[in-house]
């Protein structure tokens, strides 16, 4: 990438928190997010250029649109800054950071704050569920479904199933993996909870089946969150270094992304993909787009991945899609530890959407957050040790909109 | 099995005596959910039974039961204890049975194995009095809150002779591998989040009297930083185990405050007739729900009523609005803590000035608490247990809000103690801000 993107670290509030329950408005998540994001970077308020919020239907959850001007509210010093909202389903977040980023690059502003939001619990889990299913084609898939999206992922691992084979048991493994990790970090919604690989593996009163082959341990959580970043220029980076007494090149940067958007029906995709080895081909595009742009010749050159296990069968098909396996054998990762903690390309430290949690719109910016703490040795229990670069993979939809990211450092 | 010298503590076998209660069915579940093989030990088969279920309920996992031994006391102790790292005692607050099991234990228990009590108050000295050398220098309360697997605030309150190390190595051990939120307390009445809780509790009951029910709950209401109100609070604990605490302090702790714990006579009372708060839902606590069809008013299936302190009886609840309270409510609601919080301390008349004296009250008290002869070692440790055991906004994050300079002024207006801590941070002898426990955002224990 010519014009280097640099990123200062932020805030993300706790994933466990239920802020309909405190009787919070979606302003408080706002407010929070970006206090704790100046605070924790040290990024003096008035620095702040530009504003971009990625959510996914807080018209829907909140009966709150016109997000952009919220960030206003929540310093004095900005007043009268440019701020927008961007939405592409769960990929929301990561194309609220690449609108910032582009604006760097075309050289508009040298400090820009992004922010990823979500509130959820606002409604019970059947109205989400209608919800989420406008991210899917609403009046063709989802309209009068009761939970669309698990069946559209078990659909998606029906395929998997169909050209190579699935064994139920593996998603399982991914399921007890993303919740081991999630024990490891404070701001994951399910640290506290109960899993094992024995429960993930049971069909039954408690883990029942939410859609085709998706049972509740295959599923990622419903969260409310927010995560706020600052990405600047060179000129910025230089300049905050200085201030900070750091080297400018000890701060990370996005090395690479890679975009792209696939027909929004499953149906398509699936149709549009049959001679393809790889299942979801834009995504996979999207993937190798984002190591082309980082100069990265492939997933070895990755010390840890943040993807979108919004049900474990698109876990399963990152694994392949990113090329820790052939396509269509992404058990032999899971099967041969490649993606636990300690493994040689570790999925999700963080616990994922499964494990840390899935605040829709927030999750891209949530995962560039992870990122940015794995390669600055933050992480604390799930830091992966001497992570250098972190690839990030946020997807809306059924596998339509598909966004990734190189965060780290050059070698 | 660990040794005194050893620093980490190697827990594979727990068994939990007394594992149909709350307590022993959230310790077992919280074992077993961190890897341990868990024995779950109650009188007959049935109520083991109920045990396993309850686990089941609380992890929402049938499988979590295949791991979990099932005993009853008839298997003998020795053969109940055979190869334990951990013995978790979780029988009813009932010191003379509580010693009677200890003493079993003791007799049969592997030497080196830890022995753990629940207790929200006993004196842990007192339970171990006359129990074998080795006993006391591996025992400890561990005190949950009620329900352990939201409230990870865990108390833990070693014997005297139990080694530092190991002390330390425990509190590590239950932090990591189970997620527990913890505070190491000396053994004094209540220990720590109890004695600075119930403070509170108690007072805005005593307040109730001439205020009324409704009213201080709204004065000292969520706004103020906690997830329930105070009365609603104690419904929910029960009027029993409310007193049973504030009469254990009253009795035997001489401090600043101690009138706080008086229990109101009402009170008093009310619990010789039988109400209990939730857990005896006809009779009720400050509250009841009416559910009879007979006494419904027009139009009402069921309805909340609010106990009268000065009478006994009990009307229909009505609605109060107490405007600043409302005000404070609308700022917390958009995440503007501060502005709140300032607000609480400037807006003026008799209402506003009880419930300043509730959170101010709150904050000396609590902050108190800290120090040589005092029941923690840290103030961290106040805002630990305040917020992983109560949901309550921490006292040194108060103090933030509020403002340093403005704390101390205001504690002195209402002739409260200034802690010590606020003395040494307003010399800069300590770093402020004061609230340091890192991913706690006090802003979530200010309701909107």
């Amino acid at each position: 990438m010519s014009e280097p993107i640099y990123l200062l670290g932020g805030y993300q509030t706790d994933l466990a928190r239920n802020w309909q329950k405190e009787n919070k408005h979606i302003s408080a998540m706002f407010n929070e997010a970006v206090a704790g994001a100046l605070d924790a970077t040290g990024v003096q308020p008035e620095d702040v250029q530009v504003g971009h919020v990625g959510n996914f239907a807080a018209e829907l959850y909140t009966m709150q649109g016109h997000l952009g001007a919220f960030l206003v509210e929540t310093d004095p010093a900005f007043s009268g800054l440019p701020t927008g909202r961007h939405e592409a389903a769960c990929a929301s977040g990561s194309i609220a950071l690449l609108a910032a980023m582009a604006e760097i690059q075309a050289g508009w502003y040298d400090c820009s704050l992004v922010l990823g939001v979500e509130q959820m619990k606002t409604v019970d889990s059947a109205r989400g569920g209608d919800f989420l299913g406008t991210a899917a084609w609403y009046e063709r898939e989802a309209k009068g479904v009761a939970y669309p999206f698990p069946k559209l992922f078990g659909r998606l691992g029906d395929e998997y199933d169909k050209r190579f084979g699935l064994k139920d048991e593996h998603l399982a493994r991914i399921s007890t993996i993303n919740y081991a990790n999630a024990k490891k970090n404070p701001l994951a919604q399910t640290r506290n909870w109960y899993m094992s690989e024995q429960h993930a593996n049971s069909t039954d009163r408690f883990n029942s089946v939410i859609g085709g082959r998706i049972k509740i341990s295959d599923a990622s959580q419903v969260t409310d969150g927010a995560i706020a970043v600052f990405v600047a220029s060179r000129k910025y980076a230089e300049e905050y270094a200085r201030r900070k007494g750091v080297s400018v090149d000890s701060l990370p940067r996005i090395l690479g992304w890679g975009h792209h958007t696939a027909p929004l029906e499953f149906d398509a995709k699936v149709a549009e993909s049959k001679d393809n080895p790889y299942v979801l081909p834009h995504t996979r595009a999207a993937i190798t787009d984002a190591f082309r742009r980082a100069g990265i010749a492939d997933v070895w050159g990755i010390d840890a991945i943040e993807t979108h296990d919004c049900f474990t069968t698109s876990e399963y098909m990152a694994i392949d899609h990113f090329g820790l396996t052939a396509p269509g054998k992404s058990w032999q990762a899971i099967e041969e530890g490649v993606i636990e903690l300690d493994g040689q390309v570790p999925i999700n430290p963080s616990g994922g959407l499964i494990g840390a949690g899935h605040p829709v719109g927030g999750t891209g910016v949530r995962q560039v957050m992870d990122a940015y703490r794995q390669v600055t040795d933050t992480a604390g229990g799930y830091q992966v040790n001497g992570a250098r670069r972190v690839a990030t993979l946020n997807i809306g939809g059924s596998g339509t909109t598909s966004v990734s990211f190189i965060v780290g450092y050059d070698n | 099995m660990a040794t005194d010298t050893s620093p980490a503590i190697a827990l594979q076998k727990v068994v939990i005596i007394g594992a149909n209660g709350a307590m022993g069915a959230g310790a077992a579940t919280m074992f077993a959910g961190g890897g341990c093989d868990v024995t779950l030990v109650a009188r007959d088969l049935g109520k083991v039974e109920g045990a396993v279920a309850q686990v089941q309920s609380i992890a929402k996992s049938e499988r979590i039961a295949d791991g979990l031994v099932q005993m009853t006391y008839s298997e003998g102790y020795a053969k109940l204890l055979e190869d334990a790292d951990l013995i978790f005692e979780a029988v009813a607050e009932d010191f003379p049975l509580k010693r009677e099991i200890l003493a079993e234990i003791d007799r049969s228990r592997p030497q080196g194995s830890l022995v753990a009590t629940v207790s929200s108050g006993l004196s842990i000295r007192g339970l171990a009095e006359g129990l074998s050398d080795d006993f006391r220098r591996n025992f400890a309360g561990i005190h949950l809150f009620n329900p352990p697997h939201m409230m990870t605030g865990t108390e833990l309150i070693p014997h005297p002779e139990m080694p530092a190390e190991r002390v330390q190595a425990l509190s590590t051990l239950m932090t990591e591998r189970f997620g527990r939120s913890m505070i190491t307390c000396a053994d004094m009445p209540a220990f720590a989040g109890n004695r600075i809780g119930f403070k509170v509790l108690n007072e805005v009951a005593q307040l109730a009297e001439q205020h009324g029910v409704q009213l201080m709950d709204t004065l000292v209401g969520p706004y103020t930083g906690r997830a329930m109100p105070p009365l609603a609070t104690i419904d929910l604990v029960g009027w029993d185990v409310h007193q049973a605490i504030v009469d254990n302090v009253y009795a035997n702790v001489k401090d600043e405050a101690i009138e706080a714990f008086k229990l109101p006579e009402y009170m008093e009372k009310q619990i010789r007739h039988g109400h209990l708060g939730d857990k005896t839902p006809l009779l009720g606590g400050f509250f009841r729900r009416v559910t009879h069809d007979g006494r419904a008013p027009e139009g009402k299936r069921s309805w909340t009523e609010v106990l009268d302190p000065g009478t006994g009886t009990y009307k229909e609840t009505e609605k109060i609005t107490v405007p600043f309270v409302e005000e404070i409510r609308d700022l917390h609601r958009r995440g503007r803590y501060q502005q709140g919080v300032a607000r609480f301390m400037e807006v003026e008349g008799a209402q506003a000035d009880i419930a300043r004296r509730v959170i101010l009250g709150y904050i000396s008290y609590g902050l108190n608490r800290v120090g040589p002869g005092e029941v923690v070692q840290d103030y961290a440790e106040v805002d630990r247990i305040m917020s992983a055991g109560f949901n309550w906004a921490p006292p040194s994050a108060l103090v933030d809000l509020i403002g340093l300079d403005q704390s101390i002024a205001a504690l002195e207006r209402y002739n409260l103690p200034v802690p010590a801590l606020l003395t040494a941070a307003k010399k800069g002898e300590v770093m402020t801000p004061l609230f340091n426990l890192p991913f706690v955002s006090p802003g979530r224990y200010f309701a909107g």
